[in-house]
C-alpha cells in the first residue's frame, strides 16, 4: 500500500513537471517561430511584408528538442556517475544543453534571415541579442523539468532504459504534443490576428502576418507573451495529461489482473477522451453554427455595408 | 507528368512498381537467410517479428490525421505538425509502456505499447480541438469528405471560406488513435524481437541489452515514420482521405527498410566478435 501511495505521489510530480514542460517547450518554440507557422515568417518577406519576427526553425520541434533533452539527460547522467548530487547533475546537465540550443538558435536565424536577402530582408542584431537568451530561459525549464521528470521515473519508478534513451523518448513526445496543441493558436490566433476571429486563414491571405505591435513593430516577445496566456499553458496540459495517464495507469493499476488491469485502465481513458472529444466538436457544431446558408449571399451585404 | 518527366502523380491510389516488388522481395529473403546463417531459427524468427512490427509503424502512420503548416493557419484539416514527428513522439510513447511491461510478459508488453501510442493520440487530439474551439472559436470540418463516416456530421457548410477546412473531425480522431496504437504496437514488437536476441549474448549484461534494444527501436521506429511520409508526400486527413489508399506501397518499403535494418541489429554482435578476434589474431 505505501508503495503505491508514494508510485502516485511521483506519478503526480511528474506530470507536473511535464505541465510546466509542456508550457515552457511551447512559448519557446513560438518565440522562436519553430513550429509550422515559421512556414509564414519565411513567406512574409517574399510577399513584401518585411518583420522583425524572430525565425529559428530549421528542424521541427520534436527532433529538436529530442537533442536537447537527450543531451541534458546524458550529460546529467553522466554527471551522476561521477558520484555528483542529482539535482546538481540534472541543472549542471540541462544548462549545458541549453547553450547548444543557443548555439543552434543562434545560427538557425543568421541562415534563415540571410537566406532573404534578395528580398531586402535585414538581419536584425538587436532580435539577436534579446530573443536568443529568451528562448534559452524557456528552453532551460523545458529541458530541466522533463530531464528531472525521466530521472523520477527511473530512480523512483523503476523504468528499465537509461536515463539519456528516456530523455529522447519524451524528448520527442515533448516536441509532438508542444506543437500539435499550440502551433494554431500561434499561427492563426497571432500572426494573423487582422483575419477575422473564428474562421480559418483564407489561403490568399498567406504571408500577410501582423507586423505592428501598439507601440512600434512586433517582435517575437510579444508574441512570447500571447501564447503565454493560452497556447503555452494548453500544451502544458496536454503533455501533463499524457505523462500523468501514462504512468498512473501502470502504477496503480499494473497490479490487477496480472498486468492486464493497466491496459483495461487505458482502453478506458481513450474511450473517456473519445467522448469528451465528440462533445466539444457537437458543442461548437451547434454553437458557433454554420459558416454561410447556400440562400442567403452574406457577402455581398457585408461588402455593401 | 512532372516537370523532371517522371509519372503523373494522383491524389489517390499509386500502386508499387514490379521492380519495387521484386527488389525488396529479394533484399527480404537474403535479410532471412542470414539471419538463420548467424543465429539459427531464433534469428529467423527475429527478423520475421522486426519486418511485422516495421510494417505496423509504416501503416499505422497513415492513419495520422497531419496537416503541416497549412493546419497551423486553421488552412486544413489535421494536427499542425509533421507526419514523421507525430507519429514518432506516438510510437516512442508507446515504446516507453511496453519497455515497462516487458518483464509481464509478451501479450501483455505489446498490449501496454499499444495503449501508450493510442492514449499520446487520444490526449493531443483532444487538446487540438480544445484549442480550435475555445482558442479559435473554429468548428471541425474535412476537406476530403462531406460527410464524417463515423457520426454522419456534414462538413461543406462548416468550412470557412478560402481554406480546405480544418480542426480535427472525429474520423481523424480515430485515426490519430489507431495511428498512435499501431505505432506503439510495432516499435514495442521491434523493442522486444532485439531485447531477446541482446540478452541472449553472454557478453552483454542485462542494462545494456536494453539500451541496445531501446536505440535499435527507436532508430527503426524514425526510418519506417519517415519511409511513410515520403509515401504520405506533405499531409493527410486519415482512413477517409484518397492518399490513405497508397499504403500498400508503404508496407512493401517499411517490409524491406525493416529487413535490411533489422539484419544489422541481429548481426551487430557477430560482427563485433569478428573484428574483435582479428584484432586479437593482430597482437598475436
Amino acid at each position: 500500500m505505501e508503495e503505491i501511495v508514494f508510485g502516485i505521489g511521483i506519478t503526480a510530480l511528474a506530470g507536473a513537471l511535464a505541465t510546466i514542460a509542456g508550457a515552457a517547450e511551447d512559448t519557446e518554440s513560438d518565440i522562436g517561430s519553430q513550429g509550422d507557422p515559421n512556414s509564414q515568417v519565411q513567406l512574409a518577406p517574399q510577399m513584401g511584408y518585411i518583420h522583425r519576427i524572430f525565425n529559428k526553425a530549421i528542424a521541427g520541434e520534436p527532433p529538436a528538442y529530442g537533442l536537447w533533452v537527450a543531451l541534458g539527460a546524458g550529460l546529467a547522467w553522466a554527471f551522476m556517475a561521477m558520484q555528483m548530487n542529482p539535482i546538481l547533475a540534472i541543472v549542471l546537465g540541462s544548462a549545458l544543453a541549453v547553450f547548444v540550443q543557443g548555439v543552434y538558435a543562434t545560427t538557425a536565424y543568421l541562415g534563415r534571415t540571410a537566406s532573404l536577402a534578395k528580398f531586402e530582408q535585414p538581419v536584425y542584431i538587436d532580435i539577436l541579442k534579446s530573443m536568443t537568451t529568451v528562448t534559452m530561459a524557456h528552453a532551460f525549464i523545458a529541458i530541466f523539468a522533463t530531464v528531472a521528470m525521466c530521472h523520477l521515473i527511473i530512480s523512483a519508478l523503476g523504468h528499465p532504459f537509461p536515463l539519456p534513451l528516456l530523455g529522447l523518448v519524451w524528448g520527442i513526445a515533448l516536441g509532438a504534443a508542444g506543437s500539435a496543441t499550440g502551433n494554431p493558436f500561434y499561427g492563426k490566433e497571432r500572426q494573423y490576428q487582422e483575419q477575422k476571429f473564428g474562421a480559418g486563414v483564407p489561403i490568399s491571405a498567406s504571408g500577410n502576418i501582423v507586423r505592428y505591435a501598439e507601440a512600434g513593430e512586433r517582435n517575437s516577445l510579444d508574441n512570447g507573451f500571447f501564447s503565454a496566456k493560452l497556447g503555452g499553458p494548453a500544451s502544458g496540459i496536454c503533455f501533463g495529461l499524457i505523462v500523468f495517464f501514462e504512468l498512473w495507469r501502470t502504477v496503480v493499476f499494473e497490479p490487477l489482473a496480472a498486468g492486464w488491469g493497466a491496459i483495461i485502465i487505458g482502453v478506458i481513458v481513450i474511450l473517456i477522451f473519445a467522448v469528451i472529444d465528440r462533445y466539444i466538436e457537437v458543442w461548437a457544431r451547434n454553437t458557433f453554427g454554420p459558416y454561410a446558408v447556400p440562400e442567403v449571399p452574406e457577402v455581398p451585404e457585408e461588402a455593401s455595408s | 507528368m512532372s516537370a523532371l518527366g517522371g509519372p503523373a502523380q494522383t491524389a489517390g491510389f499509386q500502386p508499387p512498381t514490379g521492380m519495387g516488388i521484386a527488389v525488396s522481395i529479394i533484399l527480404i529473403i537474403v535479410a532471412l537467410a542470414l539471419a538463420f546463417f548467424l543465429i539459427q531459427m531464433a534469428g529467423l524468427l527475429a527478423l520475421v517479428g522486426i519486418v511485422i512490427g516495421g510494417v505496423l509503424i509504416g501503416f499505422g502512420v497513415h492513419f495520422v490525421p497531419v496537416g503541416g503548416a497549412p493546419a497551423a493557419m486553421g488552412q486544413a484539416p489535421g494536427i499542425a505538425t509533421g507526419v514523421a514527428m507525430l507519429a514518432a513522439g506516438a510510437g516512442l510513447a508507446g515504446l516507453f509502456g511496453g519497455a515497462w511491461a516487458a518483464p509481464l510478459g509478451f501479450p501483455l508488453a505489446l498490449a501496454g505499447g499499444a495503449i501508450g501510442g493510442g492514449l499520446l493520440m487520444a490526449i493531443t487530439c483532444t487538446m487540438v480541438n480544445v484549442i480550435y474551439i475555445f482558442g479559435m472559436g473554429i468548428p471541425s470540418a474535412s476537406g476530403k469528405v462531406d460527410k464524417d463516416p463515423i457520426t454522419g456530421d456534414t462538413f461543406p457548410e462548416f468550412k470557412s471560406q478560402g481554406t480546405e477546412g480544418h480542426g480535427l473531425p472525429f474520423i481523424s480522431w480515430v485515426g490519430g488513435v489507431i495511428g498512435g496504437a499501431l505505432g506503439g504496437l510495432g516499435g514495442t514488437l521491434i523493442y522486444l524481437e532485439l531485447l531477446e536476441v541482446y540478452q541472449a549474448q553472454v557478453l552483454v549484461s542485462a542494462s545494456i541489452a536494453v539500451s541496445l534494444a531501446g536505440v535499435f527501436a527507436i532508430g527503426m521506429f524514425l526510418m519506417n515514420a519517415v519511409l511513410a511520409a515520403y509515401n504520405i508526400t506533405g499531409t493527410i486527413e486519415g482512413p477517409h482521405d484518397p492518399k490513405f489508399k497508397r499504403f500498400p506501397r508503404a508496407i512493401i518499403a517499411s517490409a524491406t527498410a525493416s529487413a535490411v535494418a533489422g539484419i544489422f541489429a541481429i548481426a551487430l554482435f557477430e560482427v563485433l566478435m569478428v573484428f574483435i578476434e582479428s584484432n586479437l589474431m593482430g597482437a598475436l
